[in-house]
């Protein structure tokens, strides 16, 4: 968590101020949450990868697909067009994640600049 | 961003459902006199407001993780009655394998679906037909997201308070270092 520190500089803060550290705060959450859901994102991809490969593999007509809490029994066709599905709308949501996560960077780069800027040592803006 | 406050020493920050706001200092010194406390009251007063800004921050988390949770079992829902109506078209039964008990499964034949159960909590289950069933999901689903929504922004909200009252602890704290020194270099000059 990134703490402002007491140091020897007389510099007042402004509300400006207090608002540019109050926005690097909240862009702060949002990363780490960002991360972890870019975690999760990659992770059902790699498992929709790994589902499909072994759809290839198999030679069963039904497969049990999981639908809800129950397990379907569903052609093998239809699975595999089920798995594309899921697995477009993952990496499309894995892009917009990525996308957000390098706005936010960029962001919080920026904001950091100001801060340092102007407070120098009085504050500390780094992950501990 | 240019500030908007009408007292020229302070700057109030409105309250946000039952969350009050923090006040913005702009000068530490009319701070303390207006507050009429003293450096350690003041810290203490401060303080004090962070620990409740915390506690409100943890309810608010609580029901952020319940509401990530519900929202996907909803979507779950969704899921096998539009699955059940997609097969009610073909005549086929539907065939699926569920679970018993844990680690057992056994298989159920669904024939044409044209009504389902939804459990709506509290021992209570209503038999719905698929529309009404898939309606009544997405309307669920749909506030799940707009709480959703309304609970983060509060959260943000209260977030920026903390820092706000973190950073006048940290002004206040130096301000008093500060005039002890001014007192001391004083005090060495007129000895």
């Amino acid at each position: 968590m990134q703490q402002e520190q007491g140091g020897k500089s007389d510099t007042e803060v402004t509300w400006e101020d207090q608002q540019n550290i109050n926005k690097f705060g909240r862009l702060n959450n949002r990363i780490h949450e960002l991360l972890d859901e870019i975690k999760t994102a990659k992770e059902t991809n790699d498992n929709l990868e790994d589902a499909s490969n072994e759809l290839i593999l198999t030679d069963e007509e039904v497969i049990r697909f999981q639908v809800g809490e129950v397990f379907v029994h569903v052609p093998n066709d239809e699975v595999e067009n089920r798995i594309e599905e899921m697995k477009e709308a993952t990496s499309k949501n894995l892009e917009k994640l990525e996308e957000e996560k390098g706005t936010i960077l960029a962001q919080m780069a920026e904001l950091k600049k100001i801060l340092y800027g102007k407070f120098k040592d009085s504050i500390n803006l780094e992950e501990d | 961003m240019a500030s908007t406050s009408i007292e020229t020493t302070t700057t109030t920050a409105a309250e946000r459902r039952g969350i009050p706001g923090a006040q913005f200092v702009e000068d530490v010194q009319t701070y303390l006199s207006q507050l009429g406390l003293d450096v350690n009251s003041a810290l203490s007063f401060l303080q004090e407001r962070l620990q409740q800004y915390k506690l409100v921050e943890m309810k608010l988390l609580a029901q952020q993780r319940d509401l990530q949770a519900k929202i996907p079992d909803i979507e779950k829902c969704l899921d096998v009655v539009g699955t059940l109506q997609a097969k009610k078209g073909t005549g086929e039964a539907l065939i699926a394998d569920f679970e018993v008990s844990e680690g057992i499964y056994s298989r159920a034949h669904l024939e044409d679906a044209d009504s389902v159960c939804l459990w709506l909590g509290a021992n209570v289950m209503l038999e719905y037909s698929c529309e009404e069933a898939t309606s009544l999901l997405q309307n669920n689903l749909d506030n799940a997201r707009a709480s959703l929504e309304v609970l983060i922004a509060d959260l943000q909200f209260l977030r920026d308070q903390v820092t706000i009252t973190q950073v006048t602890i940290a002004r206040v704290y130096n301000w008093d270092v500060h005039q002890r020194r001014i007192r001391q270099a004083t005090a060495a000059k007129d000895s």
